[in-house]
């Protein structure tokens, strides 16, 4: 696709997104090593294209539910850098007031991100009712809810996507379609039929769906953008769609995890040939839309950000016992 | 201005006023719109308020619960119904890990106004999964309140207040009580939460009981007057709150404990109020507390067989006396 029909701040700030995305996660990572930060993390380096696609449609006023391997959705969305390195670290100046972050439950309902559910896939009926209370409301927002392809085996995608076709709710499903669930391999997880994908399921509630190269910003920026758009408008015959984004994880299902049940080629040929950061900054290059010194400065911005983020966070205190008590009633 | 109306009114009337109150109020469940709840509560609020507000969902409880959750946190009133509370097991996760804990895990930062209505209680050879009081599962969860009226009065006062309620509510009602009438006010009323009601006042032993279970435990006092046995009787009214003032007051006074409710009596709502009670005044009883149960085992279908799982005014009476030998 020629750049040339492309927006150059929107060119720049999908690499910035998912730059910001990778960035974030190798230096989180860093702080897991360096015993700062306890806990599981999921690690999305390799998807960060999906979600920097996805929510570049987006506005503060639409809503998100991320998944567990989310932290790139929610930097896509807007949140707070510090705030999430704050939650990673227990500090009292993270989302949550200083409740952690251990399976990530990091939230911002300014920006719309409502949050993530611990057991994975339940997004599919949350949002459900969330696209009910915008058809009821009559706002033209919208709700994107991330999950897995191994949580999309769960009942509740049934549940979800049931709700969501039948009332024609302005709910947007993105599978991040990996391959793997944790160690099962997405062929050992779902019935389908020969070369077919979990979107062809969305057919059957006369949900529309793509299958989309999760790797490549742009494919996906450009079938979100249309869904997005007939998801705000009530007078679309289908307001709901699934997005199946394929791609690849670069580590283990978590930090920590071997990975035994990963062949390390493979991951090094995803790597090597099909990063969505090196290829679309190639992209950029090429086409001649920026030069060296322009990707170099914002590099260097990027990296500055995340510095700055670290070291507010790594400035707040961490909780005492009292934190425990507060808030479970509004 | 007193009226006499069933348990069904009462709630029927409350979700009218809730619904008129409030525009983002919604109502829906399993066969709750078109034909008003297979118990008729939800009765005339479709013809009234329109397909939008009130409606027939698909039959999936997990998406039930877990849709309440999505609107409640964008700004709707959810009222929704499980056609038993039984259901409930199928969707724990939404109520146990999501509607009592998506608020504290994400910071204190959504309000969560869900309110769950849940018949309870063996009404007529329904069986095992039919006929459960399964409210004990979910003292034991955090961040919900657990709601259970025991009269026509109650339920409407404290229906309205669950819908008003910013937090979680599960309200529990018993079946059989939806036939009974009690005297209720015409105007506007709320019972707030965590406030007992002493249905009768009495020196020798105190009695909590909930649901149909208060009514049984009046009865039992009532016949044990005529034995100079003074009983208090209590309804909580709400387990979580649990007014622990109220009930420990009159244990102060009558030194004698009995708790009477349907579900199970391991782990039943029982357990927890005889275990505060020992914590804060085993040296003020005078005899063992007394637990009138339901069996430990699960309710045979057979109609025959259901009056051996409810507690009988005769069980009731057996134990207050035996907290007087
Ligand atoms: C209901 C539930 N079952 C299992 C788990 C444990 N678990 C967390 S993530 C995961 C694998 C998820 O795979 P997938 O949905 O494909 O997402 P991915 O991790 O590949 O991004 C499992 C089994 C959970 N958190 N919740």
């Amino acid at each position: 696709m020629a750049l040339s029909k492309y927006d150059k701040d929107l060119l720049l700030d999908l690499y910035r997104t998912m730059l910001t995305s990778r960035r974030f996660d190798q230096e989180l990572i860093r702080l897991l090593h360096d015993g700062k930060v306890g806990g599981f993390h999921h690690s999305g380096q390799g998807h960060e294209a999906i979600a920097a696609g996805i929510c570049a449609s987006l506005e503060d006023k639409d809503y998100l539910f991320y998944h567990h391997r989310g932290c790139n959705q929610q930097i896509s969305k807007g949140i707070s850098l510090e705030g999430i390195y704050a939650d990673f670290l227990g500090r009292v100046d993270g989302t949550t007031g200083g409740l952690g972050s251990g399976i990530v439950h990091h939230v911002d309902p300014d920006k719309g991100i409502l949050g993530q559910s611990g057991t994975i896939g339940e997004s599919y009926i949350l949002a459900a009712g969330v696209g009910y209370s915008i058809k009821y409301r009559g706002t033209d927002q919208v709700c994107v809810a991330f999950n897995g392809d191994g949580a999309t085996a769960r009942e509740v995608f049934h549940g979800g996507i049931n709700w969501v076709g039948l009332y024609n709710l302005p709910v947007i499903y993105v599978i991040e379609n990996n391959l793997l669930a944790s160690s099962l391999h997405f062929q050992n997880s779902h019935s389908l039929k020969e070369g077919g994908s979990l979107a062809d399921r969305a057919d059957s509630y006369d949900v529309p769906s793509f299958v989309v190269d999760g790797n490549d910003v742009l494919a996906v920026y450009e079938v979100a953008k249309e869904a997005i758009a007939r998801a705000r408008n009530p007078k679309e015959r289908r307001r709901c769609t699934l997005i199946e984004a394929m791609t690849y994880r670069y580590r283990g299902h978590f930090e920590g995890d071997s990975a035994e049940y990963m062949d390390k080629d493979v991951i090094e040929e995803w790597r090597e040939n099909r990063d969505p950061l090196d290829n679309y900054r190639k992209k950029l290059l090429d086409s001649g839309t920026f030069n060296e010194k322009d990707l170099t400065k914002l590099e260097k911005e990027v990296d500055d950000t995340i510095k700055n983020a670290i070291a507010k966070a790594e400035a707040s205190p961490i909780p005492g016992r009292d934190r425990i008590f507060e808030g479970l009633y509004a | 201005m007193m009226r006499k109306i069933t348990m069904r009114e009462a709630l029927n009337e409350a979700l009218f006023e809730e619904m008129e109150r409030n525009k983002n109020t919604l109502c829906f469940g399993e066969d709750v719109g078109y034909i008003g709840g297979i118990f008729g509560v939800t009765r005339g609020l479709q013809e009234k308020f329109g397909k939008e507000r009130v409606w027939d969902t698909p039959i999936a409880e997990c998406t039930i619960v877990g849709a309440a959750l999505g609107m409640a946190i964008t700004g709707l009133v959810p009222i929704a119904e499980m056609q038993f509370a039984d259901f409930m097991a199928v969707a724990f996760d939404e109520v146990h890990n999501k509607l009592g804990k998506w608020r504290y895990m994400h910071g204190g930062k959504f309000e969560v106004p869900v309110t769950l209505r849940l018949p309870i209680g063996i009404s007529g050879g329904a069986g095992p999964e039919h006929s459960q009081s399964p409210q004990a599962l979910f003292v034991h969860s955090q961040g919900l309140y657990v709601v259970i009226p025991s009269n026509p009065r109650d339920a409407k006062g404290l229906l309205k207040q669950a819908i008003r309620d910013p937090n979680p509510v599960l309200f529990f009602e018993h079946k059989k009580l939806y036939e009974v009438k009690g005297e209720v006010e015409e105007e506007e009323f709320l019972i707030p939460f965590g406030k007992a009601a002493v249905k009768k006042q009495g020196t020798d032993v105190t009695i909590v009981a909930t649901a149909l279970q208060v009514t049984t435990a009046l009865e039992a006092a009532e016949l044990l007057e005529k034995d100079n046995i003074s009983v208090e009787v209590i309804d909580p009214r709400t387990l979580v709150p649990l007014d622990t003032d109220t009930i420990f007051e009159s244990i102060k006074k009558t030194g004698r404990l009995v708790i009477v409710h349907e579900d199970p009596k391991r782990g039943g709502t029982g357990a927890e109020i005889a275990a505060l009670v020992a914590e804060e005044l085993l040296f003020d009883l005078e005899a063992p507390i007394k637990r009138v149960a339901g069996p430990d085992v699960p309710i045979a279908q057979n109609i025959h067989l259901e009056k051996y799982y409810v507690p009988s005014v005769e069980d009731i009476i057996e134990a207050v006396k035996e907290t007087l030998d």
